[in-house]
């Protein structure tokens, strides 16, 4: 299939999936308890105020008209007003998303470039003591809490060796982020942690079923050596997997920078989510779990387009 | 003196987690240039083995004592750099499955240069050409265009002659094939064996060719060599071993292979026949113009098209064709699986397209399957009498469980398996014995008709001779109509009484097997017969001779 028409329809779906998920977000908004109303103007608020509000905000009309209203200010890139912050959703995500993704996308690739190798490794050295010793310490960087683990790289690092900072970088920009890289070291460590360890076992077990498979006896059977076997086929083959693994790996990444935002204290998307949950303030909730959704779905997205750029197979309809 | 490969007194143990299993034990054998050795057996003999450790591709949890020397090189003392440099240099293998045997995510062409540049130095664009230049050799049209296809571009018959290609690459004094045609169908299989005959007729190389069929045996092999439980029983000249077998278990192998009757010298009939009669009873089972697309679109693929055919009560049609043709669709059609887009299905006389809900389970209760793949088609975690109840649990709602037990007691016996089986998993059974089982929970609600799609094709001969015995005498026994699909005329023409040859989705011809398949009417059935080899090495080798002059079918 022409790769152009794959993409338009690939797109499409996406867009199916994110107009579902404004649905859901509209439903969740509506069913709030008391309504926006009452979450606005406080548990103080007479019926007469309550109404006035309503009516203002055009709460009283039915829910398909105000989906479309809904609809539409999403489009103009209107996500509402904090209860709290006094501030547009769509500002304060403006202003936290690209520290998220900083910390995210800095985890997600020290994590795989961690992963993918040590993963090879352990398959080549399966059985033997160091696969073993991986494979015990993946187990245990997987079942540890992040914010355990977290604040036992604290501990270590700040307390006692005094390394690194205990704090993030606390800049509002990007820039200035980056201005203080030890002290973005911990958080990243932290969030590559668990990444290491389920891409580790993801990566060990594709690269030990591909080592069993026919076309490396060929290969073998040819005169390739080990090495080459390893790098010019079994790397790739092991691969795919993988890369359809880590689209659908975005929600978890964000679910852990809450943690790692909160536990540096570094304010990104996670903290904002976080302190919306406490003050119950759910244009900005909302806000956050769409701009996570929608991040889901382009990760898939990403993860199928370049999963038919590595395997030919895709793009022929057979794999 | 100069054998290109030489093993003396090879032992293979394979430590398993119950212990340890010897799977080779004191077999020798030498090749010498330019001669092809076959190695035969049945599954678990130890062929693959002995040929895996010719290259020292032995897995990991195998010991192997002996001598293996290929070309002067010690296989067994050599350093894995060693075996690097000896293969695809000076002995190389071709493997048993086409489709896996290629890495999916690489262009051919850059496979092919690859074993090149394993062993010579030669520049990237150096390398390309040659790797065309064997595409070309092994007889892949535009092999400078193809060679830039990944392998799930190709058909099977293709792959297989790219890795032949990898395989030939530097001219290796030693070729080992294990199975290399098994995977393929019997007009494609020709064809590469005529190329590897070929290929080492040129280049005077030595071939170890291992095998469990004697028709590739009688026309390929010079030399035999035996295989039973780990040890070579018999070693000759090709027309000793497989027209005058001296070992006992040689004798009973080839009495098992169904062999089929051809015209050429009258005699070489099978022993159990079926004489072609036109049946006379009711039609079972009738498909009239049926046609078959699966997917829409422009990617749409027409399975069948117009296939009209009758089975007749009490009587076997047997439905072959290669893979591909459809028969495995018409079976399906038969059994209400697949729907048809048009034409018409009738089951017992009943419309089966117009059938719904309870009359449609009446009507299909009167049929039983057994399919290919015995490991496959039943269930691993229940019983083999609860395999064989299932059925009986679905469509007799209202048998008691003492009624139900005593019927598969019954079944079990009917398709000889001993009682104390019924209690064990299918996966403690051998092959033909879950087959057996099969059989029984396709018999045990007394159908009318029976669909075995390629029953035997997983077993091996001798274990197939006894399948196929058992469903004789009770077709016998219970009359019941069968419609067997296989891919192997000389089952066919043993077992059915009428066969229908299908091609590319359409009924090619059909009509009495033993008319049909001594004196074919169209050019493909006559193509298609003329490619299977015979166990005879005598009249193979006529055989082949007219094959050729008749000219090849079309391309793999």
């Amino acid at each position: 299939m022409d790769t152009l028409l794959y993409l338009t329809r690939r797109i499409a779906q996406a867009l199916v999936v994110i107009l579902i998920v404004t649905v859901v977000v509209f439903g969740l908004l509506h069913a709030l308890p008391g309504g926006p109303a009452r979450g606005i103007l406080g548990p103080q608020a007479t019926p007469q105020q309550i109404t006035l509000f309503n009516h203002d905000q055009g709460l009283d009309r039915p829910l398909p008209v105000q989906y479309l209203y809904y609809l539409r200010q999403l489009l103009h890139g209107d996500l509402g007003t904090s209860y709290t912050l006094n501030e547009a959703v769509s500002r304060l995500i403006e202003q936290r998303l690209p520290k998220t993704l900083v910390l995210t996308v800095l985890s997600a690739v020290l994590g795989l470039v961690l992963a993918i190798p040590l993963g090879m490794w352990q398959a080549v050295r399966r059985n033997k003591p160091a696969d073993y010793v991986i494979t015990t310490l993946s187990f245990v960087a997987y079942s540890t809490p992040v914010y355990f683990l977290g604040l036992v790289l604290v501990l270590v690092f700040t307390q006692v060796l005094r390394w690194f900072p205990s704090q993030a970088p606390q800049g509002d920009t990007v820039a200035q982020v980056f201005a203080d890289p030890v002290a973005l070291v911990l958080p990243v460590v932290t969030g590559a942690a668990s990444m290491v360890a389920v891409f580790s076992r993801y990566m060990r077990a594709a690269t030990l079923e591909n080592l069993s498979e026919d076309y490396v006896r060929t290969a073998r059977a040819g005169g390739s050596r080990q090495r080459a076997i390893l790098f010019k086929h079994v790397f790739r083959n092991s691969l795919t997997p993988v890369i359809a693994m880590l689209g659908y790996y975005v929600p978890v990444l964000f679910g852990g920078a809450l943690v790692v935002e909160q536990l540096f204290n570094y304010p990104g998307m996670g903290l904002l989510f976080w302190g919306a949950a406490q003050s119950s303030d759910y244009p900005v909730l909302l806000g956050c779990v769409l701009v996570i959704s929608v991040a889901t779905v382009v990760g898939s997205l990403l993860a199928d387009v370049v999963q038919r750029v590595v395997d030919p197979r895709v793009k022929g309809g057979l794999a | 003196m100069n054998s290109i490969l030489e093993i003396a007194n090879l032992g293979v143990v394979f430590s398993t987690e119950s212990g340890d299993v010897p799977a080779v034990r004191g077999v020798s054998l030498r090749v010498e240039p330019g001669e092809t050795l076959a190695l035969v057996g049945e599954s678990g003999s130890g062929k693959s083995t002995v040929a895996l450790a010719a290259l020292g591709l032995l897995p990991g949890n195998a010991r192997a004592s002996g001598g293996v020397s290929v070309g002067g090189t010690d296989v067994m003392g050599a350093s894995e750099a060693e075996l690097a440099r000896l293969r695809g240099r000076t002995a190389s293998m071709v493997f048993q499955e086409p489709a896996t045997a290629l890495d999916p995510l690489t262009r051919i062409g850059k496979q092919i240069a690859e074993v090149v540049r394993n062993h010579r130095d030669v520049s990237r664009q150096e390398a390309a050409a040659e790797a065309a230049e064997l595409l070309r050799r092994v007889g892949i049209p535009e092999p400078e265009r193809r060679a830039s296809a990944f392998p799930f571009q190709l058909s099977g018959g293709q792959r297989q002659r790219v890795v032949i290609a990898m395989a030939i690459a530097n001219s290796p004094g030693l070729l080992v094939a294990d199975e290399p045609t098994t995977a393929l169908d019997v007009t494609v299989q020709a064809e590469i064996l005529d190329l590897l005959r070929a290929l080492a007729a040129d280049s005077g190389t030595g071939v170890l060719l291992v095998t469990h069929n004697m028709g590739v045996v009688a026309d390929f092999a010079d030399r035999v060599a035996v295989m039973l439980e780990g040890e070579i029983v018999e070693t000759g000249a090709v027309e000793d071993v497989l027209l005058r077998p001296t070992h006992e278990y040689t004798r009973r192998l080839l009495a098992a292979v169904p062999r089929l009757a051809v015209t050429v010298t009258g005699s070489g009939g099978g022993s159990g026949s079926v004489v072609g009669e036109e049946a006379e009873g009711a039609p079972v089972v009738e498909l009239r113009d049926v046609s078959v697309q699966f997917g829409r679109g422009p990617r749409a693929v027409r399975a069948l098209e117009e296939v009209s055919l009758t089975v007749r009560a009490g009587e076997t049609v047997g439905l072959v064709g290669e893979s591909g043709s459809g028969k495995s669709t018409a079976a399906r059609v038969a059994l209400g699986l697949v729907a048809p887009e048009s034409g018409g299905v009738s089951l017992f006389g009943a419309d089966l397209r117009k059938a719904r809900g309870r009359a449609r389970r009446a009507l299909l209760a009167g049929v039983g399957v057994v399919l290919q793949d015995p490991v496959a088609s039943l269930d691993a975690r229940m019983s083999v009498a609860e395999c064989v109840a299932e059925p009986l649990r679905v469509h007799r709602r209202g048998m008691g469980a003492g009624e139900r037990r005593e019927r598969v007691a019954e079944v079990l016996e009917l398709v000889r398996l001993p009682r104390e089986l019924a209690r064990r998993g299918p996966r403690e059974l051998s092959g033909g014995q879950r087959q057996r089982v099969s059989l029984a929970r396709a018999l045990v609600l007394e159908p009318r008709l029976l669909v075995a799609d390629e029953p035997t094709s997983a077993l091996d001969v001798s274990v197939q001779q006894t399948v196929l015995e058992v469903i004789t005498e009770l077709q016998a026994e219970l009359g019941f109509a069968c419609l067997f699909v296989s891919h192997d005329l000389a089952v066919v023409q043993q077992f059915a009484g009428r066969v229908v040859v299908m091609r590319g989705g359409r009924v090619e011809e059909q009509g009495p097997t033993m008319s049909t398949l001594l004196h074919p009417g169209t050019a493909y059935t006559r193509r298609l017969i003329a490619a299977v080899p015979v166990p005879d090495p005598v009249l193979q080798r006529e055989r082949r001779e007219r094959r050729l002059a008749l000219g090849t079918g079309a391309g793999a």
